[in-house]
């Protein structure tokens, strides 16, 4: 390049003249440049859907992502994919904002002396890292979290290649303690898979399998149509919760039981005992020698009748299945806990068909204990190098055990994270790894399974895939390193490993699916060895300490997408901070009300943080969510308030012992803490500030026998309103069924056909059925409509004053509530309703109703928003001015205003690139609500007019509906009876409403009540 | 309202002393003329109040209503009480000019020009809220029904498109009642000024010669305005109350609203008129013509509209707790006892137990005591709106959805800079144009002295 040749100088003219006129105006000038050339498989405007894997958690779920225009805009599930089915949790939802994340790292960089970052060009990198792995490989080691198969054999290859010291496969939450247990009861060294689709009794000792499991969306599925009232008519499966904390799944239980923290597998083992003495069973064998069941129920603190109503449950069940205890209830006892779970199931002849063995032995991963001996290596020198992929070590290890000091001692600390965390903040060099959209990759979540990651847009930074990174310090390592590495490059190698499939049929389908492989096991003799035994607790304090994980940060590595922490807690309804859960009682004795900051002390540290008493926790405990506490990164830490490296909310690896359990996993239920109040308050983003739904039917719940019996809602009517002015107000109208007594209705409480609600000469009225009996309040819907329809995240500050934009909120009420007007005007009211042992958690996914009589269309001056012929109730958003009128008058409460300039302000860096361009993005000062994907409706009404023809029922899928884990939403034409949506309301019929029908706002969604399968007792 | 028998007026405007017309002129002109400290102390804090205003107003626009107090579930605020505040305000003038004009209650003559001047004022200050308000200032032409390409209408369904009318057509009535009664009264001014102020008045005065001929032109006029804006003085905060009352929202939704809101509306302008007048009156020495009588009168009023309000507060719970629908309860129960209390215990305490000191008729006539009294009275009002509009928003239908508001600072600073801004076109008509209508004065004057010479009415 020695000199201007003449277009390179029309070029640079062209540019400067261009940059002038963008600086001398005002407004940057945006252009939409069409393709030179245009790629064959896009058509502007035409999503192309390509099939990967979601990265979010170990589940493997398979994924439909839909791209514009060379852009990720949105994930679904695949239909195909055995996991997920087609659904997908609120996690993998919002998994794409990572790669459009403020928090990337750019490019590779490299750490100076005085803790900032250069960046470096690759070969720089590169070099850098050859030379020191090249200097003492001996001393260099990999530590990192669970890997595709691909990636995991070439990391192997590389370690062996190169022959450095090791390698560490750690996750904080993986399944340590139950392959111990199922190597010492069925002598294989395998992960169980629980299948509870064939299930008619489900036990969970804390598994919480519905929302932090170890598979959520797969079993939400199956848990869903294994209590579908369609085709269970005695309601299918019940589920029986158990652990000191009322979790997501225990808010779905029928009954909950609230033992002792720690007592699971002493349960788990008299409950065997006691009913393989009942079945007369043998199959457990001696290993249920050691049962203890008086010490059992006294060490959870039961009543024995509970005991006895759960043997007489399990003995009387035809396909019961039992769960092993999960993150929050593991011990240092954890893998005990699970054999006698598993000792449990086999008593229960569950091997085989609700808990499948795989033919094939699990790959082994290391465990915390692994890691605390290369923390002892590091600390005494012998690491020099420490390659850091898929992990977070810093943050997510407990502070006891030391890493982060360690780490000094270590001559070069290599990080391949995408997105800025804390251990890339003490990283020597970043050698920043693709995010999953844009890289190549598999999975295997079980044998049989085998799933692929495709890229889906190119590198939006100066990142490199991992595998590509590893083969080219490999080979630029020299002497005979390269010969041992696979040749070509990192997608060569995925698709080598992929050879003895069709690739292209697979990258299509999104990998290969087959059932899995089983294996028969029998009970082997080591089963007595392994035994459970009463929680070990450090510590001194009154309260047991309990860290759950957050629904959606799962080991902290959600927290930084913006989504999931401004979606509320489905359980406590709390956002973007962190809590201690304690209850009503406890929080009585230190006089403490919600908001109220607590030092928690375990003796292993301390921090403070903001209280939340409930009536779903244990007096003796204190419950904490894990996830929180980054200091680092835009949302994860307060950086993106504006306090960089401060810390938001608190992270509990500060205060957990470094515990172990027999497997050498972390024992996350392992200290004693001591609670005191420190005068401070705090306020917490709460977004329902009450659960009391006072008696207004807004969640009615119809018994199992009422609806066998009478076959009708005369339980939930007469405890809706009781009021005659409201009977009234659902007299109006041709389609009213009488009103008999006044009092209660007899018969489908319709009032109004839906359907008229729309243009006579219109085909369609668009309309919903929500069955709440299936929503399990996972609030995977809230991540897909706030991706699918550009929600804006407003942030904590905003959160706190109910400012957050979604268009879909889950409400969480505790039982029928109570009409007392007397509410109190506390920060929040105790909710009575919220019981220790009792379960009346109902969940009311709400979002606009799409009223044919709607309160908001008439009162708007400028008719910004409207009834559509089709029925919808539209809004403009170019003709509101911003008066408001309509989301004081929406009895609902759906509507959200945009309080500021969000489109522009809240989609900082490259956040904005994930937008999708069939949607608006609003603007400062407008009023904005559910549309129901009035997008979605128009992509399916040209190809139906292309073919001269109607939308087809189903060809229109909501986001939220497509998410629904348990398909708990449908959409379609209702004015077309032979919809789903239809004929789901109408079979439903004697569980369907309205919400607040009383009011006659003629709203578009069917609502189909809860079912209490059982006598809401408990097990007493 | 009793008129006083016509000896009282004799006996209160015709004492020996009695300023003769030409007195009266200089009196009453002398407000306009001469520099008085407290006028231009008042002048400048209003100015600068009003700056404060449109300093926190621009902020507002340009970053959005976030920074004012709004969030869900309660969307309008401050801004709304405010602007019903002022509306209220604004109806004590048309009240006193057309209803009392109509029915020759003349002690009205000696105040009418200040409650006209603060009806326009007010209405004006009143008509600013609903474009501070919206969320989109610069698309506030949207809720005008202007032809346009594009078909674009407005809904009369809405009763904000009401409110638009009612306020316009308000606005436009008062403007000319008040520019109309003001022409003679400028003429006088005309004939006594010097350099631009005679310009300015020669123009505004529409060359009143006061003749016959326009005297009876002129009385026709202010005879037939009084007819058209008598109805208006109901039908303007019956509209504002449709606002609220044509919602479905538990609190709202009730059919006393319209005479509850006129009566308020009265209650709160003679108020408003005593609080006014009272320093116009001390500070440019105009006891001569506005009188403790006159006081009384407000006070009478006062306490009839007081009484009134009352009935409306009690018949919304009996209403509330004898629908025994529990939204509505509920509510109910929440403004009282709720995190709203206070306002609602300001408002019954000031609006209804405060004002039953006026029984007593020493204390009808203590000057100091009537405008403490009818400060407070306007702190009542303003909160009676807040309580209508926050609590009711704060509490409705889905206890999930429940949520509580605190207004903003710039809310507040907007809330000032409106009283400010009332301050200073009232300050400025003051010093521009004669405060007590002259020609209606020396009409009492001549009609009390036509009164004591005839022996007879």
């Amino acid at each position: 390049m020695s000199e201007l040749d003449r277009r390179d100088f029309l070029k640079i003219v062209g540019l400067s003249a261009g940059a002038a006129a963008a600086v001398g105006c005002g407004d940057p000038v945006d252009k939409l440049i069409p393709y030179v050339i245009q790629p064959e498989e896009i058509t502007p405007g035409i999503a192309v859907v390509y099939a990967s894997t979601c990265m979010e958690c170990p589940a493997a779920c398979g994924l439909h992502v839909k791209t514009r225009e060379g852009r990720p805009i949105k994930l679904e599930g695949n239909p195909e994919h055995p996991i997920n089915q087609g659904r997908l949790c609120a996690r993998g939802q919002v998994g794409l904002g990572r790669t459009y994340h403020p928090d990337r790292i750019e490019g590779p960089a490299t750490r100076s002396g005085d803790g900032s970052l250069q960046a470096v060009s690759w070969d720089d990198a590169k070099n850098k890292l050859v030379a020191k792995i090249g200097s003492a490989p001996q001393k260099t080691w990999i530590l990192g979290g669970a890997v595709g198969p691909s990636l995991d054999g070439l990391i192997d290859q590389f370690v062996t290649a190169t022959g450095i010291a090791g390698r560490l496969t750690y996750e904080p939450f993986g399944p340590h303690a139950l392959i111990e247990a199922s190597e010492a009861v069925f002598g294989v060294s395998a992960v169980p898979v629980f299948d509870i689709s064939g299930a008619d009794l489900i036990v969970d000792f804390g598994a919480d399998f519905l929302d932090t499991g170890p598979s959520p969306a797969e079993h939400a599925g199956q848990f869903s149509k294994t209590r579908d009232l369609a085709t269970h008519s005695d309601g299918g499966a019940r589920l029986i919760s158990i652990g000191p904390r009322q979790n997501l799944t225990a808010s779905n239980a029928d009954y909950w039981i609230a033992t002792a923290p720690g007592s699971e597998g002493l349960l788990a083992l008299a409950l065997a005992k006691a009913v393989s003495d009942r079945l007369g069973s043998n199959a457990a064998g001696a290993a249920l020698a050691g049962a203890d069941i008086s010490a059992a129920i006294a060490a959870a603190e039961i009543e024995r009748n509970v005991f006895d109503g759960l043997v007489d449950k399990l003995v009387s069940a035809k396909h019961a299945v039992v769960l092993p205890p999960g993150i929050a209830s593991s011990t240092t006892a954890g893998a005990g806990s699970a054999a006698a779970v598993l000792l449990l199931n086999v008593v229960l002849g569950a091997v085989g068909s609700q808990l499948k063995i795989p033919a094939t032995d699990a790959k082994p991963t290391s465990t915390l204990k692994d890691v605390t001996a290369l923390i002892a290596e590091m600390k005494a020198g012998n690491v020099d190098c420490l390659l850091i992929h898929d992990l977070n070590p810093v943050y997510a290890l407990p502070a006891s055990a030391g890493f982060k000091e360690a780490l000094t001692k270590v001559g070069l600390v290599v990080s391949f994270a995408s997105l800025v965390d804390e251990t890339t903040e003490v990283a020597n060099l970043l050698v920043p790894d693709h995010t999953a959209m844009e890289s190549w990759g598999d999975a295997s979540p079980r044998p049989g399974i085998r799933s692929l990651v495709q890229p889906t847009l190119r590198p939006l930074f100066d990142t490199q895939a991992l595998g590509d990174t590893l083969l080219s310090v490999g080979r630029a390592m020299g002497g005979g390193v390269a010969d041992q590495l696979p040749s070509g490059s990192w997608k060569s190698v995925v698709e080598a490993n992929w050879s003895d499939t069709n690739w292209r049929k697979a990258l299509a389908r999104g990998g290969v699916f087959e059932p899995m492989p089983t294996r028969e096991v029998t009970v082997a003799a080591s089963a007595a060895n392994l035994r459970p035994s009463a929680a070990r607790l450090q510590g001194s304090g009154d309260l047991t300490l309990v860290t759950f994980p957050h629904s959606y940060y799962g080991d902290g590595r959600g927290a930084a997408l913006p989504w999931m922490q401004e979606i509320p807690d489905p359980v406590t309804k709390l956002s973007w901070n962190s809590w201690a859960e304690i209850s009503f009682a406890k929080a009585k004795e230190l006089d403490v009300v919600f908001g109220d900051v607590l030092t928690i002390d375990t003796g292993t540290g301390s921090f403070d943080v903001s209280v939340f008493p409930r009536g779903g926790v244990r007096e003796d405990i204190v419950a904490i969510p894990i996830g929180q506490g980054h200091t680092v990164g835009h949302y994860a830490s307060m950086a993106g308030d504006g306090e960089p490296g401060v810390a938001r909310g608190v992270n509990v690896a500060a205060i957990l012992p470094t515990a172990l359990d027999e497997a050498g996993g972390q024992a996350y239920l392992s200290t004693r803490a001591t609670v005191t109040k420190t005068g401070r308050f705090r306020r917490l983003a709460l977004s329902q500030w009450t659960d009391n739904q006072r008696k207004r039917g807004l969640a009615p719940e119809v018994s199992i026998y009422d609806l066998a019996q009478t076959g009708g809602m005369a339980h939930f009517v007469a405890a809706a309103q009781a009021s005659e002015a409201g009977g009234e107000g659902m007299g109006e109208g041709e389609h009213a069924e009488a009103a008999a007594g006044g009092h209660h209705f007899e018969g489908p409480p319709f009032t109004f056909d839906a359907a008229n609600d729309s243009h006579p000469d219109q085909p369609y009225r668009w309309g919903m059925t929500i069955d709440n009996d299936k929503c399990t309040g996972c609030s995977a819907c809230i991540a897909a409509c706030y991706i699918e329809n550009n929600g804006t995240i407003v942030g904590e500050l905003e959160a706190i004053r109910h400012r957050e934009m979604t268009w879909l909120r889950i409400e969480r009420y505790v039982g029928d509530g109570d009409d007392d007007v007397r509410d109190s005007s506390e920060r929040r009211p105790t909710p009575d309703g919220e019981i220790l042992g009792l379960n009346e958690v109902r969940h009311l996914p709400m979002l606009c109703q799409h009223c044919g009589a709607a309160p908001c269309e008439s009162v708007c001056p400028v008719i910004a928003t409207y009834h559509s012929p089709e029925g919808l109730n539209a809004m403009i958003y170019n003709r509101c001015v911003g008066t408001r009128y309509c989301a004081n008058n929406c009895v609902y409460k759906v509507r959200r205003f945009n309080y500021f300039d969000y489109g522009r302000l809240n989609w900082p860096g490259l956040l904005g690139l994930m937008l999708n361009p069939d949607v608006t993005v609003r603007g400062q000062g407008v009023m904005e609500k559910c549309t129901f994907c009035a997008q979605r409706i128009s992509a399916a009404r040209q190809p139906a007019k292309d073919e001269g023809r109607e939308i087809a029922d189903g060809e229109v899928v909501m986001a939220c509906q497509q998410a629904c884990p348990s398909g708990a939403i449908e959409f379609g034409n209702v004015k077309d009876t032979a919809s789903v949506a239809a004929l789901k309301a109408k079979q439903g019929d004697e569980r369907s409403y309205h919400a607040l029908q009383e009011l006659n706002t003629r709203s578009a969604i069917t609502y189909l009540a809860q079912v209490r399968r059982e006598k809401n007792e408990g097990v007493h | 309202m009793v008129p006083p028998p016509a000896s009282a007026v004799a006996d209160s405007m015709n004492v020996p002393g009695r300023p003769r017309d030409s007195q009266t002129n200089v009196d009453i002109l002398a407000v306009t003329k001469g520099f008085h400290w407290p006028w231009l102390l008042a002048f400048l804090a209003s100015v600068s109040g009003v700056l404060m205003a449109l300093g926190a107003l621009t902020y507002q626009t340009y970053y959005g209503l976030g920074v004012a107090g709004y969030q869900a579930p309660v969307f309008w605020g401050v801004y709304i009480i405010t602007f019903v505040f002022w509306i209220g305000i604004g109806h004590a003038g048309t009240l006193i000019s057309a209803i009392l004009f109509l029915f020759r209650a003349k002690w009205r003559n000696a105040i009418n020009r200040g409650a006209e001047t603060m009806t326009v004022f007010a209405v004006l200050t009143a008509a600013l809220f609903p474009l501070i308000h919206i969320g989109r200032l610069w698309k506030f032409y949207f809720l005008l029904p202007y032809p346009n390409q594009r078909y674009l209408w407005v809904n009369f369904k809405s009763p904000l498109i009401w409110d638009v009318f009612a306020i316009n057509t308000y606005l436009t009535i008062s403007v000319l009642f008040f520019f109309v009664g003001l022409i003679p009264d400028i003429a006088i001014a005309r004939d006594r000024a010097v350099g631009w102020k005679k310009v300015v008045y020669t123009i505004v005065s529409a060359g009143w010669q006061g003749s016959g001929k326009q005297w009876k032109a002129h009385n026709r006029t202010i005879l037939h305005l009084s007819g058209i804006a008598t109805p208006l003085v109901l039908s303007v905060h019956s509209i504002v109350s449709w606002d609220f009352a044509m919602s479905i929202v538990p609190g709202w939704h009730a059919t006393i609203f319209a005479p509850y809101f006129v009566a308020g509306a009265i209650f709160g302008g003679f108020a408003m008129v005593v609080i006014v007048m009272v320093p116009v009156r001390r500070i440019f020495r105009l006891e001569e013509y506005i009188t403790d009588y006159h006081f009384e009168n407000m006070s009478r009023f006062i306490l009839f509209t007081s009484l009134i309000c009352a009935y409306a507060y009690g018949a919304e719970y009996f209403i509330a707790w004898y629908s025994g629908i529990e939204p509505e309860q509920t509510s109910f129960w929440q403004r009282a006892f709720g995190p709203y209390w206070f306002s609602t215990w300001s408002m019954i305490t000031f609006n209804v137990i405060m004002p039953q000191l006026l029984w007593i008729k020493r204390l009808r006539t203590n000057i100091p005591f009537l405008f403490v009294l009818c400060f407070f009275i306007n702190v009542g009002m303003w909160f009676e709106r807040y309580v209508i509009i926050i609590t009711s928003l704060s509490r409705e239908y889905v206890p999930a959805a429940w949520g509580l508001y605190i207004p903003s600072t710039v809310e507040l600073m907007v809330l000032t800079g409106s009283f400010c801004w009332f301050a200073m076109f009232f300050l400025l008509f003051l010093k521009m144009f004669p405060i007590i209508a002259i020609t209606e004065v020396k009409e009492l004057t001549i009609h009390a002295r036509d009164h004591a010479e005839g022996g007879q009415h």
